[in-house]
C-alpha cells in the first residue's frame, strides 16, 4: 500500500517535470493543429518564397472587429510583406486595464482599438501617438474626428464607428413615438391602467450614461465649455436646475409606479423585450437580442424634447514607443480607411460608421434612427477629469431614485463628491507658487503644490506665510487647491500678471492672502 | 459521532435511534441539496437554451436545444477544447507541484525544530494577508522582464504562469498539512530513526502514507483554485491558443454577454466536469477513515 | 514577530552523514545553477532590470546558504517553495511598497528616461519653413529619395544632403511623371508606396536636403523642414523650448512651465508619503470608512462562522461509513465549489433581480414581498452573507472531512468508556481537535474574506450607494473594494500610487488582527506538540 503510494508520487514528480519541459515546444505545436490564417499563412511562406516578413504590427483588437483585420492579414502580407498579427483582448473596454500596463513595460502592441473618452489618461500618460490623416480627414465624420481630438489640438485616433442610445418603442402598444417626457409618463399611465404594461419606462444600465437624454431635455450637463469649446472641469453641471429638475422627474416617475427604481441593464431590456415597458433607452449593442426577442419596435429618429445622448466614438490609436509608428499610420490611412475595410468594419459591427462614405449608405433603418436622433449627441467628455464623475453621479440618481435623499440634496452631494474628487488632497490649499520656491524649500520653482510654501490660515481667515530669502528679484502668483486652475495675479483677478517682489538685502519676508479680495500683501524685515 | 453510531448497534433502542437520525439526516442532506444545487440547475438550463438571457431564463427552457454544446465542440468561433485542454494541464500540473512543495516544506516544519520556525510560520500566514491589488501589475512586470532573458518561463508561456500560481504554493496551504501532519504520532519517526532511517525514508515511507486524506483534500482545492483563476492569467497569456478556460471562455462570453450566456454556461460545466470526476473517485480516500488502518500497516 | 523564536525540544534532526560524492555532486550542481543565474543577472542589469536582477542575486545567495550551511538543514526541504514565494509573493509585496511612494498611475506611468525620449522627439515647423507631401524612392544599394511637392504644387528632389529645386523629367533618370505630378521612374531607385516606405522604421529618422534646412518624414503624408521643439537638460532635469525658451521644471513627475503649462506625458516619480497623507489627512477620503471598516469585519466574520460552521455540520454528518446515498449527497453539495465564481455569483445575480429573478418572483407570489436586495442596505448585506456562504461551504467541508481523519479512533473509545455523549464528544473530542488542524485555516478564511473583491464586485459592485458621503461609496463595499474604486475609477483614471498606499494601510490593520488571533493558535499548537 504504502509502496504503490510512494511509486505514484515520485512518477507523478516525474511526469510534471516532463510536462513542464515540454512546454516551450507548445506554440510550434499549435501552428499544425490549428489553421487560422495568420499563423497558417505566416508558416507556409517560406515553402512558396524564402522571405521574411520585413515588418509585423501588432494588433490589439476587441472580439468583433479581430476577424476582419485577421481577414486582412493575407493581403497584407502579399502585398506589403508585412505581417498583421491580430490578438483579441474580449469586450473593447478591457482593452485599456491592458493596455496601461503593457506599454510602458514595453509589450504594448503597435495598433490597439480604443474609445475616444480615454484620451485623456491616455495622452497624458504618453500612451497615444498624435495621427495625421492628411487628405484622408475629409472622408470621415467630423464629429467622430472631434471627438479624437485632445485639448492640445492633436489627432489621437483614427475612428471607425459610433454609438449614442436611441430611443426605442413598442409598436404593437404605441404606433406613434412620444415627443415630450410628459408624454411618455402619460401613454405609459394609459397602457398601464389597461393592464398591458407593469411600467412606462425603464433604466437600461449606469443611471448616469443611459439616463442622459433625459437630463439633457431638462437642461442638465456634465462639464460646461470654456470660450474656446474646450470641456472645462470647473464648470460642473450636475446640481445645475436642468439636472436637478431631471432627476425631479424620474423620482416622480418611480413614485408614480411608472418606472422600476433599479437601472439594471438586463432587467430594462428583458422588460422591453418582454413588452413589461414599451420605452426604452438602448443602444447598438442591444439590437441583436431586441431583434432576437421577437418584440415589434421601432427606433424614434428624436429623443423626447430633444434630449441629446452621449456619443462614443471607437477608433484605431497608435502606440508612440512602437518602432513601426509611421508604418502603423500608413496602414490605417492607406489599408484601412478605404471603403471596402470600413464596409466590413460596419456590417459586422452594427455600428453607425465614421466614415462618410458608409455612413451615407447605412440601409439599417434603426442605426439610422439612431444616427438622427444622436445628430446634436455630445461626446463624452475626454478629459481625464472625467474619471472622477462616474460613480458619483450614479450614486447621485440612485439614491434620488431609492428615495434616501432628494434629487436636490443628492445632485448637489454628487457635485461636491466629484468637485472633491477632481481637486484630490490638496482641496483648499493656498499656495503662492513663485522663483523663489525652490530657496525655500520646494524641490523647483513655480509649484503650486509644494507644501513648503502652502500658507496658513489664521484665527482672522487670513493666510499667511514666512519665507526667509537672499537678496534678489522675485515673482509669483496665488495658486488655490494645488494647481493652476484657480490662480490670481497681483491685480487681484484670475490668470493675472505674476506679483514682483526685490530684495535689496537677505531677508525675511512675510506673506499675507486675503482670500475675499484675492490680493497678497508682503512685509521684509 | 459516526463511529459512536457503530458501537451503539448492538443495543436495539439504538438501532431504532440510529434510524430516525438517519431520517433527519437525509431531511437535512435535502433541504442542503436544495440550497447547493438550485443555482446550478439555473447555469444547466441556460446551457441548453439557445436564446435565453441571465435574467428572464426560466428552469426549463422554452426553446431546448444543444445549440450551445454544438458551438462549443465545433470550435469554430474559438478553441474550446484546446482551452479546456490547457486548463486541466495547468492547474494539474500545478496542483501537484504545490502539493510536493507544500508537502516536503510542511515536514519540515512540523518535525524539526529550528531557529525562526515559528517566525517563518508567522511570516508565512501574514504575507497571505496582504492585499494583493497591484500584484498583478508587478507580476506582469516581472514575467515580461523575466520574457526579454528567459523567454520560456516568460509572457504567454504555461511555464511561466504555473511557476507564479507555485509561489503562493507556500500560503496557507502549509498550515493545514502541518496541522495535519502534527496530529501523527511521533513515536513513528522515533522508532524508525532508532532503527537507523533517514528523515527522507522516514518521511517517504511512514510519514506520506498516512496523509492521503490531507494530500487529496489540498491536491483539489489547489486544482480548483487555480482552475478558476483567471485574473493573472488573463495578462500574462496573450493569444487564444494559449489561453485558459476561464481566460478563453471569459474574453469570448464578455464580449457579448447577454448573448453568450448560455454558452458560457455550457463551457463552464463541461470545464467543472473533470473536478466532479475526481472527487467522485477520490472521494472514499478522504473519509474513508483511514488513519486507523495506516498508522497499524 | 522577531521575538517568537523556537522553543520546543531542540533534538537534532536526524539525518545519514553525507557521503562524500553526493556532497560533490550537490556542489557541482549548485555551481552549475549559479552559473546559469550569474547569466542571468549579467542581462537584467544590462537590460536595466536593476530591481529584478537585485532580487535574483539575494534569492541565489540565500538559496546557496541553505544548500551549504548545515545548520540550515531543514530549510532544504522548503527550498523551491521558499524561493517561488520569494519571487512571485514577496517581490510584488515590495514593489507595491515602492509604488505607494510614487505618483505611478495614469498620466504617470512611464518612467522619466521614456517620457524624455518622447517629449524630445517632438519636432516643429518654425515659421517661414515649409512643408511638402512626399513620395519615396529607394535605391538598390538602400539609399533614399523623396519626391517633394509643397503647398504651391512645386516638386523638389532631395536625397540625404542635397535638395534639387525643380526637377525636371528627362534629366537625372526622372522619367514621365504621372496625373499627381510624380515621376513614375526614376534610373536606380524604385518607387514605394507610403506603406512600402514605412516598412522601414528608420526612415522618419533620415534628414533629407541640405544642413541647415534639413527635411524629415513625418507622417504618411508630410515631410517638413522640421526642428526638435525641446532640449533636455539634464544638470538641472529641466526641458528648454527651443521655439520661445520657455524653461519646464520637473514638478513631482510632470515638466511644468512657470505658467502652470505642462509637457505631456507626465513620469513616475517619488513623491514620499504624499500618498498615505492623502488618505489619513484628507476629510474627503476619510468619511465613509468607519463604516467600511465595521461592515468588513462583520462581513468577514460572520461569513467565517456560517461557512465553516455549515462545512463542518456536513462532514460531521456524513462522515458515518453506513449512511445510506453518502456518496452521492456529498457529490451533490461539492456542486457549487466546482462551478466558476465568476458565472455562479451572476446567477445569484439573476436570481435575486427584483423585478424577475426566481426567488423574488416566489416570493412575491408566496408572502406577497421580495426582500428589495439590491436596494436595501441590510437585505443587500444579507445577500452577499449568503452568496458567500454558498459559495465557500464546500470548502470548509472538503477540509473538515479531511482534517477530521485526523483524529484517531482511540479518543472516542475512551470517551466512550467515560460515557460521554455524541455532543459532548463532539465538543470535548472532535472540534478542539479539529481546530487544531484548521485553525490557522479559520483565520485565513477571515482574511481571504476581508479582501473578497470578486464577490462584491461582481455582485453589486459594493452598492447600494450610502448617501450623505464626501465620496462615492457603498453599503456593501468592503475596504478593498472601496479602494479600488477610489483608486481605480472614480478619481483621474487608475492612481496605482494611492492604491498601493492604502494597500499598505490595510495590511496593517488586518495583520495586526492576524497576529492578534494567532495567539490562539499558539494555545492550538501546544495540544497538537502533546498529541
Amino acid at each position: 500500500m504504502k509502496k504503490i503510494l510512494y511509486t505514484t508520487f515520485a512518477l507523478a514528480l516525474v511526469l510534471v517535470m516532463g510536462l513542464t519541459a515540454c512546454q516551450g515546444a507548445t506554440p510550434t505545436e499549435v501552428v499544425e493543429t490549428q489553421p487560422p490564417a495568420t499563423e497558417a499563412v505566416v508558416t507556409e511562406e517560406p515553402t512558396e518564397a524564402v522571405v521574411e516578413p520585413v515588418a509585423t504590427l501588432r494588433i490589439w483588437a476587441d472580439d468583433t472587429r479581430t476577424p476582419i483585420l485577421q481577414g486582412l492579414a493575407e493581403e497584407f502580407l502579399n502585398e506589403y510583406n508585412v505581417e498583421l498579427v491580430v490578438e483579441d483582448l474580449g469586450v473593447v473596454q478591457d482593452i485599456r486595464s491592458q493596455v496601461i500596463i503593457a506599454i510602458p513595460a514595453g509589450e504594448g502592441p503597435d495598433i490597439y482599438i480604443g474609445v475616444h473618452d480615454w484620451l485623456g489618461s491616455l495622452v497624458d500618460s504618453g500612451l497615444a501617438a498624435p495621427i495625421d490623416l492628411g487628405e484622408k480627414a475629409a472622408d470621415f465624420e467630423s464629429s467622430a474626428l472631434e471627438a479624437f481630438t485632445y485639448t492640445d489640438g492633436n489627432l489621437y485616433g483614427m475612428p471607425y464607428a459610433t454609438e449614442n442610445l436611441g430611443f426605442f418603442y413598442n409598436t404593437d402598444l404605441v404606433p406613434e413615438p412620444p415627443t415630450t417626457w410628459a408624454e411618455v409618463l402619460e401613454i405609459g399611465q394609459q397602457l398601464q391602467d389597461e393592464g398591458l404594461v407593469q411600467y412606462a419606462i425603464a433604466i437600461g444600465g449606469d443611471p448616469g450614461y443611459n439616463s442622459f437624454p433625459i437630463q439633457t431635455a431638462f437642461g442638465g450637463y456634465v462639464f460646461g465649455k470654456d470660450e474656446n469649446g474646450a470641456w472645462n472641469p470647473d464648470d460642473i453641471g450636475l446640481d445645475s436646475e436642468g439636472e436637478i429638475a431631471a432627476v425631479q422627474w424620474m423620482v416622480d416617475a418611480v413614485n408614480a409606479g411608472l418606472m422600476p427604481e433599479t437601472t439594471d441593464y438586463e432587467t430594462a431590456h428583458a422588460m422591453f423585450e418582454s413588452g413589461d415597458i414599451p420605452f426604452l433607452m438602448a443602444g447598438p449593442w442591444a439590437l441583436d437580442r431586441i431583434r432576437a426577442s421577437g418584440v415589434n419596435y421601432a427606433v424614434a429618429p428624436f429623443f423626447p424634447d430633444e434630449g441629446a445622448p452621449f456619443l462614443g466614438v471607437q477608433g484605431f490609436l497608435i502606440n508612440p514607443f512602437s518602432e513601426n509608428v509611421l508604418l502603423a499610420q500608413a496602414f490605417l490611412t492607406e489599408f484601412i480607411a478605404t471603403d471596402s475595410v470600413m464596409e466590413e468594419l460596419y456590417i459586422t459591427g452594427n455600428r453607425p460608421s465614421a466614415y462618410s462614405s458608409v455612413l451615407a449608405m447605412t440601409d439599417d433603418e434603426d442605426l439610422k434612427a439612431m444616427g438622427q436622433a444622436g445628430a446634436n449627441a455630445i461626446p463624452m467628455p475626454n478629459i481625464p477629469e472625467m474619471g472622477s464623475v462616474w460613480s458619483a453621479w450614479n450614486n447621485g440618481i440612485t439614491l434620488a431614485l431609492t428615495g434616501d435623499l432628494t434629487p436636490e440634496e443628492s445632485m448637489v452631494d454628487a457635485s461636491t463628491q466629484i468637485r472633491d474628487l477632481i481637486k484630490g488632497a490638496l482641496v483648499g490649499m493656498v499656495n503662492l507658487p513663485g522663483s523663489y520656491q525652490s530657496l525655500a524649500g520646494c524641490g523647483a520653482d513655480w509649484d503650486p503644490a509644494c507644501e513648503a510654501t502652502g500658507m496658513t490660515e489664521g484665527d482672522d481667515g487670513m493666510y499667511t506665510l514666512t519665507v526667509d530669502l537672499p537678496a534678489g528679484d522675485y515673482e509669483f502668483k496665488v495658486a488655490l487647491d494645488g494647481d493652476w486652475g484657480v490662480n490670481y495675479g497681483s491685480n487681484g483677478e484670475q490668470d493675472g500678471p505674476n506679483y514682483t517682489l526685490s530684495l535689496a538685502a537677505d531677508g525675511t519676508v512675510t506673506f499675507v492672502y486675503d482670500p475675499e479680495t484675492h490680493l497678497v500683501e508682503f512685509t521684509v524685515e | 459521532m459516526s463511529e459512536m453510531d457503530k458501537k451503539q448497534k448492538p443495543f436495539k433502542s439504538q438501532s431504532a435511534r440510529r434510524k430516525i437520525s438517519i431520517g433527519v439526516r437525509l431531511i437535512v442532506a435535502f433541504v442542503l441539496i436544495i440550497f447547493s444545487i438550485f443555482p446550478i440547475l439555473w447555469v444547466i438550463s441556460a446551457s441548453f437554451n439557445p436564446t435565453g438571457s441571465l435574467a428572464t431564463q426560466t428552469l426549463i427552457p422554452a426553446h431546448l436545444g444543444f445549440g450551445n454544446y454544438q458551438q462549443l465542440a465545433a470550435s469554430g468561433d474559438f478553441p474550446f477544447w484546446r482551452w479546456f485542454f490547457n486548463s486541466i494541464k495547468i492547474a494539474g500540473i500545478t496542483s501537484v507541484l504545490s502539493l510536493t512543495i507544500t508537502t516536503v516544506a510542511a515536514y519540515a516544519f512540523s518535525r524539526f525544530r529550528f531557529k525562526g520556525r515559528k517566525t517563518m510560520l508567522r511570516a508565512i500566514l501574514l504575507i497571505q494577508v496582504f492585499p494583493t491589488l497591484l500584484a498583478l501589475v508587478a507580476t506582469f512586470l516581472m514575467i515580461s522582464q523575466i520574457d526579454d532573458v528567459i523567454p520560456f518561463i516568460g509572457l504567454n508561456t504555461h511555464a511561466g504562469l504555473i511557476l507564479v500560481y507555485l509561489g503562493g504554493a507556500m500560503g496557507l496551504n502549509i498550515w493545514l498539512m502541518k496541522g495535519y501532519m502534527d496530529t501523527v504520532p511521533r513515536d513513528i519517526d522515533e522508532s524508525a530513526m532508532v532503527e537507523g532511517a533517514t528523515s527522507w525514508q522516514i518521511f517517504t515511507k511512514l510519514i506520506l502514507p498516512l496523509l492521503r486524506p490531507i494530500l487529496i483534500v489540498i491536491a483539489i482545492i489547489n486544482y480548483i483554485s487555480t482552475y478558476g483563476e483567471f485574473i493573472l492569467a488573463r495578462v500574462l497569456l496573450k493569444t487564444s491558443e494559449q489561453y485558459t478556460l476561464m481566460v478563453g471562455l471569459q474574453i469570448f462570453a464578455g464580449a457579448q454577454f447577454d448573448q453568450r450566456w448560455g454558452v458560457f454556461s455550457a463551457g463552464a460545466l463541461i470545464g467543472a466536469l473533470p473536478i466532479m470526476v475526481i472527487y467522485l473517485i477520490l472521494q472514499d480516500q478522504i473519509v474513508g477513515g483511514l488513519t486507523q488502518g495506516a498508522v497499524k500497516g | 514577530m522577531a521575538s517568537s523564536t523556537p522553543l520546543g525540544n531542540r533534538k537534532k534532526p536526524a539525518f545519514l552523514p553525507k557521503t562524500v560524492s553526493s556532497q560533490l555532486i550537490i556542489i557541482i550542481l549548485l555551481l552549475v545553477g549559479d552559473a546559469a543565474v550569474g547569466w542571468v543577472i549579467s542581462q537584467f542589469v544590462s537590460l536595466g532590470y536593476t530591481p529584478l536582477a537585485a532580487a535574483f542575486f539575494a534569492i541565489a545567495l540565500a538559496v546557496n546558504i541553505i544548500l551549504l550551511v548545515k545548520k540550515a538543514y531543514p530549510l532544504r526541504w522548503m527550498v523551491a517553495g521558499l524561493v517561488l514565494m520569494a519571487l512571485f509573493t514577496i517581490y510584488p509585496i515590495l514593489f507595491t511598497v515602492w509604488v505607494s511612494f510614487t505618483n505611478y498611475g495614469e498620466g504617470h506611468l512611464i518612467t522619466e528616461e521614456l517620457a524624455i525620449q518622447h517629449i524630445l522627439e517632438i519636432k516643429y515647423l518654425p515659421e517661414d519653413s515649409k512643408a511638402y507631401s512626399w513620395t519615396a524612392f529607394k535605391s538598390d544599394s538602400g539609399d533614399y529619395a523623396l519626391w517633394l511637392i509643397d503647398a504651391e504644387g512645386q516638386p523638389y528632389l532631395a536625397t540625404e544632403g542635397e535638395l534639387i529645386a525643380q526637377p525636371v523629367p528627362g534629366q537625372a533618370g526622372i522619367g514621365e511623371l504621372d496625373a499627381d505630378g510624380i515621376p513614375v521612374t526614376i534610373e536606380g531607385y524604385q518607387r514605394l508606396n507610403s506603406i512600402l516606405a514605412a516598412t522601414d522604421p528608420n526612415l522618419s529618422n533620415i534628414l533629407f536636403g541640405q544642413e541647415d534646412k534639413t527635411i524629415q518624414v513625418r507622417s504618411p503624408q508630410e515631410a517638413a523642414e522640421l526642428v526638435q521643439k525641446y532640449v533636455y537638460d539634464p544638470e538641472r532635469d529641466v526641458m528648454i523650448d527651443q521655439e520661445d525658451g520657455t524653461v519646464y521644471s520637473n514638478l513631482r513627475g510632470t515638466f511644468s512651465s512657470p505658467t502652470g503649462e505642462v509637457l505631456k506625458p507626465g513620469f513616475i516619480a517619488n513623491i514620499g508619503l504624499e500618498n498615505f497623507k492623502r488618505f489619513f489627512v484628507s476629510p474627503a477620503l476619510r468619511g465613509p470608512l468607519v463604516r467600511i471598516i465595521v461592515w468588513n469585519f462583520s462581513f468577514a466574520g460572520i461569513s467565517l462562522v456560517l461557512n465553516f460552521a455549515l462545512g463542518l455540520l456536513i462532514a460531521v454528518l456524513f462522515n458515518d461509513p453506513g449512511f445510506p446515498l453518502k456518496k452521492l449527497i456529498r457529490s451533490l453539495l461539492i456542486v457549487p465549489y466546482t462551478v466558476p465564481a465568476l458565472l455562479t455569483i451572476l446567477v445569484w445575480r439573476g436570481m435575486l433581480n427584483p423585478e424577475l429573478g426566481v426567488i423574488s418572483r416566489v416570493l412575491e407570489n408566496l408572502i406577497g414581498w421580495a426582500p428589495p436586495w439590491f436596494t436595501d442596505q441590510w437585505w443587500a448585506k444579507v445577500a452577499v452573507i449568503i452568496i458567500n456562504l454558498w459559495l465557500s461551504y464546500p470548502y470548509f467541508m472538503l477540509i473538515s472531512s479531511g482534517a477530521l481523519q485526523s483524529i484517531p479512533d482511540e479518543y472516542y473509545d475512551a470517551a466512550q468508556v467515560d460515557g460521554a455523549n455524541g455532543w459532548q464528544k463532539f465538543w470535548k473530542i472532535t472540534f478542539p481537535l479539529l481546530l487544531v488542524a484548521v485553525g490557522p485555516l479559520l483565520i485565513s478564511s477571515f482574511v481571504f474574506n476581508f479582501n473578497n473583491f470578486n464577490l462584491i464586485y461582481i455582485f453589486n459592485g459594493g452598492g447600494p450607494p450610502m448617501a450623505n458621503t464626501p465620496t462615492p461609496a457603498g453599503h456593501t463595499d468592503i475596504l478593498i473594494s472601496y479602494v479600488y474604486n477610489l483608486a481605480f475609477s472614480a478619481s483621474r483614471g487608475v492612481d496605482y500610487g494611492f492604491a498601493a498606499a492604502i494597500t499598505i494601510v490595510i495590511f496593517f490593520i488586518v495583520g495586526t488582527i492576524t497576529l492578534i488571533q494567532f495567539n490562539y493558535t499558539k494555545m492550538w499548537e501546544e495540544v497538537s506538540e502533546n498529541v
